[in-house]
């Protein structure tokens, strides 16, 4: 069976892999700050470090899918059933991804500090790891909001030309 | 026993303290600037010039000025201005703002 995988498919399912993984990675460092000790230190640290290394392995794949091959599938969506998939969906997740980033920068930076004997500290690493789960969720969500767009707007081409 | 020493506030280091304040502030400036180069043409046919696409100069953008704004508090210890708890809140309600402004600034305009 022979398999037609474009470098454009690995690169754009790659990007989506590397943002879920960057989520649970997130996931992850919450539930192990929840019950932070001495002995789970260096695991939050490493989950942390996890974290920033997915989500900016997301933002290169998704970055250069964006540059490279997105412009003839947003010309597609913005002709079907569904523009809003671009002009709301691509729009927000686009900028939003930014932010979900920079959390994801900021987490190893947090998790330096003594969790284990630091409410605040640990206050703190719960809020960035939940706001990077929260937001890389969203942005998923997004994703395969814009991918059902393009999907709407080929069955529309096609049940136009079986007519 | 001194009544007058209360139990110890518990802090976060300057580095800490200084790259949260950062992100936050980079947070509030990518969303500002995704509206203004949407609203701007001019603006965002420059940032196309500096890198080839208004996004990449966006997001070059924002982590470099994470990066110089965090270094710049750190050394400054601006952040340790706030108590961690208030710098939390600040970080929690500028993702707030950015998420939701970003999402109602596209489903509107």
């Amino acid at each position: 069976m022979p398999w037609n995988i474009s470098s454009s498919d690995v690169i754009l399912l790659a990007h989506a892999t590397f943002g879920v993984a960057g989520s649970m990675a997130a996931l992850w460092v919450f539930v192990e700050a929840l019950n932070a000790q001495p002995a789970n230190a260096g695991r939050i640290r490493a989950a942390a470090l996890v974290t920033a290394v997915c989500i900016a392995a997301a933002w290169i794949c998704g970055g250069y899918w964006y540059v490279h091959f997105y412009p003839p599938e947003k010309a597609l969506i913005l002709k079907g059933p569904w523009p809003f998939a671009h002009n709301l969906f691509m729009e927000t997740k686009e900028h939003l991804f930014f932010v979900t980033a920079i959390l994801a920068a900021l987490l190893p930076i947090t998790t330096r500090e003594k969790l284990f004997s630091n409410s605040a500290a640990r206050k703190l690493v719960l809020s960035v790891a939940g706001l990077i789960a929260i937001t890389g969720l969203a942005v998923e969500g997004a994703g395969a909001i814009i991918d059902h767009g393009v999907k709407v707007a080929l069955l529309q081409n096609a049940s136009k030309g079986s007519r | 026993m001194d009544s007058a020493i209360g139990p110890e506030t518990p802090k976060v280091t300057a580095t800490t303290s200084g790259f949260v304040l950062a992100a936050a502030i980079v947070v509030l400036f990518n969303t500002t600037l995704a509206c203004a180069k949407d609203a701007y043409a001019p603006l965002k046919n420059f940032m196309k010039s500096i890198s080839g696409h208004d996004w990449t100069t966006q997001g070059l953008v924002d982590l470099l000025l994470f990066v110089a704004l965090g270094f710049l508090f750190m050394n400054r210890r601006v952040g340790e201005k706030l108590p961690p708890d208030r710098l939390t809140g600040v970080l929690i309600g500028a993702v707030a703002i950015a998420g939701f402004g970003l999402a109602l600034w596209y489903a509107l305009f």
